[in-house]
């Protein structure tokens, strides 16, 4: 199990399309189990996990493209997703907070009076 | 249109896995989440088997032994966090999901970001996310049933949501899984190349390196690569150069190729990544602010109502 862990870990060597192929899958899949929560879900908390999720599935789709071309790119895309995901977390939780206090409910339907 | 796998077992895969989430969300009578997981995984596995099958077909091998269990690992709990009733333990699962991509990330040679990752996601945004949780709970009621709030319980549309989702999923995946065999392999000179580039800015530590090695004198300095990168240009204190065969064991670590290809290629993304940031705890700051008063005349109003009711409260206008 060691070697797993790629002792010498710069892009050893390259990647075959089958196995970039499994990667792709699982992001695709994890996307659209985020997709489906944020669908299916009414608690707005839960609703913003999902779109973390569906942040976390384009970024293994980016690492995974960078290891099979060989190059930084898609590692450096990563960095900048990681940062709007944290921008976007500090400002939903704190909507969230904000109307939590005025309704003192999480579900998304206590706002679907809302006009525009 | 020539696909990997074969189109039928896809769409039936998909099929399996879309009737095993729409199953498992939930539901006002019951839930089962048992029963939906393991139809999806039996879904999801099918898929995985047939990619195995046509990878192997191609003679191109498989992935790791680990990438399957992480694979199943994050796929498993996402499916939680999406079907799972409270809200605390949803949170949970994510985290657990975050750990196990970044155990994908480290079978992709990019530890960096796997450890950003665990860092970054379950160390300070998850927090954050179940500080809120903790701080909004509904579950006033220790018992199982009436202490959940009706909107965690009960699943707005889950049939309509899996259909729309799951119909994307297989649009994205029939364009995967028939352009895949579009996409260009690097040549192993370009995987050269990355190398070379990297290690060619970094003449210290192929200098450090060469020492500890014996391959050269104290005296010696590393003064480039040749083209190649098979053998660094060392030069002697009198100005003769020479050629050393580099190690074979010799290459550049992930951090520093990302650092270079952060910092030389792409200067500005730390700086807009900061004012984003900056944006962003600003914004913070003003939504969770108890009183937001921004206009003037409300500030008026404020101050006037605070200097008026002072003297009759004795200084504790703010109770």
């Amino acid at each position: 199990m060691v070697d797993l862990l790629l002792a010498q870990s710069a892009f050893p060597e390259a990647m075959s399309q089958g196995v970039l192929a499994h990667y792709l899958f699982v992001s695709a899949a994890m996307f659209t189990l985020g997709l489906v929560g944020f669908l299916t879900r009414r608690n707005l908390i839960i609703m913003f996990l999902c779109t973390e999720m569906m942040f976390q599935a384009a970024g293994l789709a980016l690492v995974a493209f960078s290891r099979y071309h060989l190059n930084y790119d898609g590692q450096t895309f990563v960095i900048f997703v990681l940062t709007v995901a944290a921008a976007e977390a500090a400002l939903a939780l704190a909507l969230v907070v904000f109307l939590f206090r005025k309704r003192d409910s999480l579900s998304a339907e206590a706002w679907s009076e809302l006009k525009g | 249109m020539d696909m990997i796998v074969n189109p039928v077992l896809l769409f039936l895969a998909l099929a399996i896995g879309g009737v095993g989430v729409a199953v498992s969300v939930p539901r006002r009578k019951f839930q089962a989440s048992l029963i939906g997981g393991i139809i999806a995984a039996t879904g999801v596995g099918l898929l995985i088997v047939a990619l195995g099958g046509a990878s192997l077909a191609r003679g191109e091998g498989l992935p790791s032994p680990a990438f399957h269990i992480l694979a199943i690992i994050a796929l498993g709990s996402c499916l939680q966090v999406i079907t799972h009733r409270r809200p605390v333990y949803a949170a949970l699962y994510f985290i657990l999901s975050i750990l196990s991509t970044a155990g994908l990330y480290l079978l992709l040679a990019a530890e960096f970001m796997a450890f950003a990752l665990i860092i970054i996601y379950a160390g300070a945004i998850l927090i954050t996310y179940l500080f809120v949780i903790m701080l909004a709970s509904q579950s006033r009621v220790e018992s199982e049933e009436e202490g959940m709030a009706e909107y965690d319980a009960v699943g707005r549309g889950p049939i309509t949501a899996t259909i729309a989702s799951f119909i994307l999923l297989a649009t994205l995946t029939v364009m995967l899984f028939s352009g895949i065999n579009d996409i260009s392999a690097p040549t192993e000179a370009e995987v050269a190349r990355v190398q070379v580039e990297v290690l060619d800015q970094l003449p210290g530590k192929v200098e450090k390196v060469l020492h500890r090695e014996d391959l050269i004198s104290l005296n010696e300095t590393v003064v480039g690569l040749d083209e190649r990168g098979l053998s660094a240009i060392v030069e002697s204190p009198d100005g003769g150069q020479r050629q050393v065969v580099l190690p074979p064991d010799l290459s550049a670590t992930n951090t520093e190729g990302l650092a270079f290809n952060l910092l030389g290629q792409y200067p500005g993304t730390i700086e807009i990544a900061g004012v984003i940031l900056l944006m962003a705890m600003l914004g913070a700051v003003v939504l969770a602010r108890k009183f937001a008063q921004i206009d003037e005349e409300a500030k008026a109003a404020a101050a006037a109502a605070l200097h008026e009711s002072r003297p009759i409260s004795g200084g504790h206008a703010n109770g």
